[in-house]
């Protein structure tokens, strides 16, 4: 097992500030190393760092040692005749990263032509080599919007290597993808170590360590607290953080026990159809909600899940059925939690400022926003501040916050948690189900992490599944 | 190429930068003059005295005499009271009326919002100075018809600018979520939209002033908009080009004037430029 890549004392510096503790990690060709943490951990810094592409303004230090050659990460242009030939980087989403009007084959082969310095029919060849080796023999002559999302993938993954780069560096690789595309990268990049390529992943995703396997470097506020064989480390985590890690994972967290649900319905769709761009979604659904159930609704990105929680609420025109709500219930007490949780507030004044003017709109008690902030666990001082000066897992409760202002019946919670760190993710997701389960709120939520619906909902509704999609 | 996922993004400046503070340096010291003129000399600008006829500056008229032997300082300071106050009425209004058709046609999109890009588009493809000409023909008050004639031109930068601005917040999900919550139209025009509407409303009000004071210039000049006696800059500029071997400091006033006006407008548009 030959050391492709080794990094000693690397550390991060941004003025005099030290965002990244001086770190060690060594490459071995043939055995994956991931680097897991939360955003703003410091990981992908460590991985910039290491392979000179920090952004300006940010210093690094240390030694890095690849292929035999010392390069000083405090100067970053040295490592530039890496990029390509030993290095190569699989950027996050990278059907962005590829050239939306050439086709696939032209520019894996541009790599290996300019990168490489191949005459341009070997170039050809060995692209359309490297593209069958993929599985993607039929799809060369295809433009990237041609290509689904994970032939896209490895199509970038064969130009990231195409310049002979023994080792891959792969940003985020399932960032926004569900579980079966999760396992297609990993099944990809697990391919290119066993053909005795060196991997370096940077992930926040728990389910992509366990499956790359190898070893597993754990990165806390720019410190490196615990590293190990990933199956060791995971299996019997030492430091508290990987252990808070590894049980906020949805697939750790306890099953429900089934309940009973009483009460009159609170929302109800019968035979609702949802159409977007004139394309038909989803047809003849029907849903009951009554109070306090909790429904989950899952399934590909694209299948229409989110299309549907907006025509429950009336945000978008049903293509046909009927949805009914509950008689005697004010409109505002019909609510949505949005995805992007910044977005969803004003930006220009204070989450004190939205409250206010929230209660004062509908002459709510002020008094209850005290007992919501500790119900939630909020600070009183967020109130004080924008929401851009608060972390995504504040301002998701604070969304909460004010919409549970309005006593709502019903809640539709639109991928509430998929910008959340997993910890956080476990906090929100539990308050906004002991929150529905207290106050007898209908919740709706739609996710594409099935792990999590089935932890926490009454009910899946698997959209990808016809079968399933029809059942009452 | 990224590799990033941290938020170590320089941050935009915003506010004033300095350009913008020496801009509205300057257009104080314009509009000071303007209106602090008549109370230092209390010369009428139409009073005529032959026997100064070109004359050198003295205590009544410190700028000097014109070919009729009327003050300069009073006539500079009305021609500019002139054309700033009709230069704030047309950007004025024509900013509430295209801020408030930019909005409706981004809120209500369809026959509305077709419609009124056709009008805007109409609007546009006739050159500014013929419209204003157009209206001096039908309103014979000239402030007024400039006033009119200069907001009917205004009014489609505002209004193209708002629908695109607005469009684009109107589909964001806070709306969305203010409507969800029981706010009203009006909520979200103040929390959502103007807030991000109201810095580059300043930079197209500064742009449209300057316009607006070109062209009440450029209209005096070809001798169709400002009738004489009145003063008016463009008008002074021509009536003074004869004379000007005799008296080229004469001439220079209203140039000047105008130059400094237009470039504290142009200063003060530049938007959070560094």
């Amino acid at each position: 097992m030959s050391l492709l890549l080794s990094a000693e004392n690397v550390s991060v510096h941004a003025g005099s500030e030290c965002l990244v503790q001086p770190a060690s990690l060594a490459l071995h060709a043939g055995r994956p190393l991931t680097i897991l943490g939360e955003t703003g951990s410091g990981k992908s810094l460590l991985a910039q760092a290491i392979i000179g592409t920090l952004p300006s303004g940010l210093t690094a230090a240390g030694r890095v040692q690849v292929a035999g050659q010392v390069f000083d990460p405090g100067r970053p242009s040295t490592f530039r005749r890496l990029w390509g030939r030993q290095i190569g980087i699989l950027p996050q989403e990278p059907w962005l990263s590829l050239d939306p009007l050439m086709p696939a084959a032209a520019q894996v082969s541009e790599g290996h032509a300019l990168v490489r310095g191949l005459p341009w029919d070997q170039a050809r060849a060995a692209a359309a080599g490297d593209l069958a080796q993929l599985g993607l023999a039929q799809a060369g002559h295809r433009r990237p919007d041609q290509l689904s999302g994970g032939m896209a993938q490895r199509a970038a993954f064969a130009a990231a290597r195409a310049g002979g780069a023994r080792i891959v560096i792969a940003d985020e690789p399932t960032k926004g993808l569900d579980a079966g595309r999760r396992n297609d990268i990993s099944a990809l990049l697990l391919a290119e170590t066993a053909a005795g390529g060196g991997l370096l992943t940077i992930t926040h995703d728990l389910a992509l360590a366990r499956a790359l396997s190898g070893d597993l470097v754990v990165v806390l506020n720019g410190r490196i607290v615990e590293r190990g064989p990933a199956a060791q480390v995971l299996a019997d985590p030492q430091h508290d953080y990987t252990r808070a890690l590894i049980a906020a994972d949805p697939a750790a967290w306890p099953h429900p026990r089934p309940r009973q649900v009483a009460g009159a319905t609170v929302l109800s769709a019968s035979g609702l159809s949802v159409a977007r761009g004139g394309r038909v979604l989803i047809s003849g659904m029907d849903i009951d909600l009554r109070p306090g159930h909790i429904i989950g609704i899952s399934g590909p990105s694209g299948c229409g899940k989110s299309t549907l929680g907006d025509a429950l609420l009336g945000l978008v025109p049903l293509a046909g059925g009927t949805v009914t709500r509950a008689p005697g219930c004010a409109a505002v007490r019909f609510q949505k939690l949005y995805q992007d949780p910044p977005s969803a507030f004003p930006g220009s004044v204070t989450l004190g400022r939205s409250l206010a003017d929230l209660v004062a709109r509908h002459r709510l008690d002020k008094g209850r926003i005290g007992a919501l902030l500790d119900r939630l666990r909020l600070s009183p001082q967020l109130l004080q501040r924008r929401p851009s000066e608060v972390s995504g897992g504040e301002l998701q409760r604070m969304a909460l916050l004010r919409v549970l202002l309005l006593d709502p019946v019903f809640l539709f919670a639109d991928e509430p948690t998929s910008r959340l760190d997993l910890i956080t993710q476990a906090q929100v997701t539990r308050l906004m189900v002991d929150v529905a389960r207290d106050t007898g709120m209908g919740l709706l939520i739609v996710s594409h992490d099935t792990d999590l619906l089935t932890k926490v909902c009454d009910r899946v509704i698997r959209l990808d599944d016809p079968a399933q999609t029809r059942a009452a | 190429m990224t590799m990033s996922d941290t938020t170590l993004m320089p941050v935009a400046r915003h506010g004033f930068g300095r350009l913008r503070w020496i801009g509205l340096v300057l257009l104080t010291l314009v509009v000071g003059f303007a209106l602090l003129a008549p109370v230092l000399t209390f010369t009428d600008p139409l009073q005529q005295d032959l026997m100064k006829a070109l004359a050198g500056p003295d205590a009544a008229a410190p700028f000097g005499y014109d070919h009729l032997g009327r003050s300069l300082m009073a006539r500079l300071a009305a021609a500019l009271r002139l054309s700033l106050s009709i230069a704030a009425a047309s950007v004025l209004t024509a900013g509430i009326v295209g801020v408030g058709l930019g909005v409706l046609s981004a809120w209500r999109g369809g026959w509305i919002d077709r419609t009124l890009c056709l009008l805007a588009d109409s609007v546009l493809a006739l050159p500014g100075l013929l419209m204003v000409l157009i209206v001096t023909a039908i309103v014979a008050d000239r402030p007024l018809a400039f006033w009119i004639g200069l907001t009917l031109v205004l009014w489609i930068e505002y209004f193209r600018l708002t629908r695109a601005t607005v469009a684009r917040q109107l589909a964001a999900p806070g709306v969305q979520a203010s409507r969800l919550l029981g706010f009203g139209p009006g909520y979200v025009f103040r929390r959502h939209l103007w807030p991000d509407l109201a810095p580059v409303l300043l930079t197209v009000a500064a742009f449209g002033a300057g316009t607006a004071i070109m062209t009440i210039a450029a209209l005096g000049f070809v001798s169709v908009g400002m009738r004489p006696p009145a003063p008016e800059l463009g008008l002074m500029m021509v009536e003074l080009l004869p004379y000007y071997r005799e008296a080229p400091l004469a001439l220079f006033q209203p140039v000047i004037a105008i130059f400094l006006t237009i470039l504290a407008l142009n200063l003060l548009a530049q938007g959070g430029r560094r």
